[in-house]
């Protein structure tokens, strides 16, 4: 039974030509699935963002603008647990997955305020892409329909695709513009990035203190960033460093 | 370079099949702690690596690993049929003209643009030996962060069933099909192989 409901979601999906078309289906996948609202969203700042960012809702109005007006797109909780795992989770796990600051509580309650209750969230993360995700949310007071959960996780994932495909999604930094670190640069920033200071760095290195600063400054201007974290920052994005590189050991 | 190379038991594995097991071992073993059988504790090589299997293994000119695949007949027991039958909804498919992928492999080696490059040339060669083969359709599973990836390149997948959570992982199961637009729907979707990997005429390990 849950099978045959996808193949249909994956059907009408696949016969979708533009974003009216993706708006109307999801409306549709929605309350077939037993929710109200939905949201596809890459997980950037919408009034900052590229016209190629993604973001097609149903949610209600007043919800919408109090969003945008304060920029949550990067740091709304959900968007941030939906970073810790590749499967889909309930709202309601949220304070077990991410630490929650009062802010967050904040917008959570908010959130309930105007109306939104429990939700489901499926990350989708393309490699080289802003992180996004696809939603499914009801209003307060209406029970998620648990039986229907692993149906929108698949759904969630194909409508993601069918959005990234209309919005004609491109990686990031085409490859020719990702800078290159040298071995001794990307060594310098992953001690830092473990916070080491300069001294420290040039004793683990074998090399003065003078050395060390120059590598991390050169790294820098390689990338166009002035400080050392923005540094770190990019090098983790682009995989030159990875999570497993500074904290294992 | 692309070699399409065949398991060859007794015969000493040669050196780009070395390779490939050696980084199967860092990447499946040390990177993502799967609990899978290690020989000499060197290579990852596990009960599918027999005369059936085939492999798709990109490597330098010199031997030296980029990254690989394993392609399983169906038709014989393979990962989804014999260990995974939950994540079919029915029966899992076999065919003969219908392969599983697995054991999908990037060398830990690369650097990330790196990666996506011979993640392309990886994909677009499994289409490309699909067209020649003609194989109609691959099988695969995935843990579920996968899916948004595989959807990504642009080919035509199915699911076979419903996400299921598998000891703290949720894994899929796909079926990917291949026909002649295939290559036009990859390119479209920016994935591209790399010019100096080329196809290789195929040839046996040993």
């Amino acid at each position: 039974m849950g099978m045959r409901m996808v193949s249909q979601f994956i059907e009408l999906i696949d016969g979708v030509g533009c974003a009216d078309d993706l708006m109307l289906v999801m409306s549709d996948i929605c309350a077939t699935l037993g929710f109200q609202f939905f949201a596809i969203a890459h997980h950037v700042d919408i009034l900052q963002a590229p016209a190629s960012a993604i973001r097609l809702h149903n949610y209600p109005a007043r919800w919408a603008d109090y969003y945008d007006g304060n920029a949550l797109g990067v740091s709304d909780p959900v968007h941030r647990a939906s970073h810790k795992t590749s499967a889909g989770f309930r709202w309601s796990h949220l304070p077990t997955m991410i630490p929650l600051t009062v802010a967050d509580r904040r917008v959570l309650a908010l959130g309930s305020e105007q109306g939104i209750g429990d939700g489901f969230t499926v990350p989708a993360n393309v490699p080289g892409e802003a992180l996004g995700s696809c939603s499914f949310a009801n209003q307060a007071g209406r029970p998620l329909p648990e039986a229907m959960l692993p149906m929108a996780q698949l759904a969630g994932t194909f409508a993601f695709e069918c959005a990234r495909r209309l919005w004609s999604v491109r990686a990031i930094d085409s490859e020719e513009k990702t800078p290159v670190l040298t071995d001794r640069q990307r060594d310098c920033i992953l001690w830092a990035a473990r916070g080491k200071s300069d001294w420290e760095i040039s004793r683990i290195l074998g090399v003065s203190e003078e050395t060390v600063a120059r590598h991390i400054k050169q790294g820098c201007e390689r990338y166009g960033v002035n400080k050392r974290t923005l540094l770190a920052i990019r090098a983790l994005f682009d995989g030159t460093l990875t999570f497993t590189d500074i904290f294992r050991r | 370079m692309l070699h399409i190379l065949r398991f060859a038991p007794r015969a000493v594995p040669d050196q780009v099949m070395q390779a490939m097991f050696a980084a199967r071992k860092s990447v499946f073993v040390d990177l993502l702690k799967w609990d899978v059988p290690v020989i000499d504790g060197r290579f990852e090589i596990d009960q599918f690596d027999n005369r059936h299997a085939q492999y798709l293994v990109l490597a330098e000119p010199d031997g030296r690993h980029l990254g690989s695949t394993r392609l399983l007949p169906t038709t014989r027991p393979h990962i989804l049929d014999s260990l995974y039958p939950e994540l079919c909804d029915s029966d899992p498919p076999r065919a003969g003209d219908i392969y599983e992928i697995t054991r999908f492999c990037l060398d830990r080696g690369l650097r990330a643009a790196e990666r996506r490059a011979v993640r392309d040339t990886l994909v677009t060669a499994l289409v490309d030996h699909a067209l020649a083969n003609g194989i109609h359709s691959y099988t695969a599973i995935a843990e579920f962060g996968w899916l948004q990836q595989i959807l990504a390149f642009g080919w035509r997948c199915r699911p076979l069933g419903l996400p299921t959570p598998v000891a703290g992982r949720t894994l899929g199961a796909i079926r990917i099909d291949i026909t002649p637009d295939t290559p036009y729907l990859l390119a479209r979707a920016g994935i591209n192989a790399l010019p100096e990997h080329r196809r290789d005429e195929p040839r046996a390990a040993a």
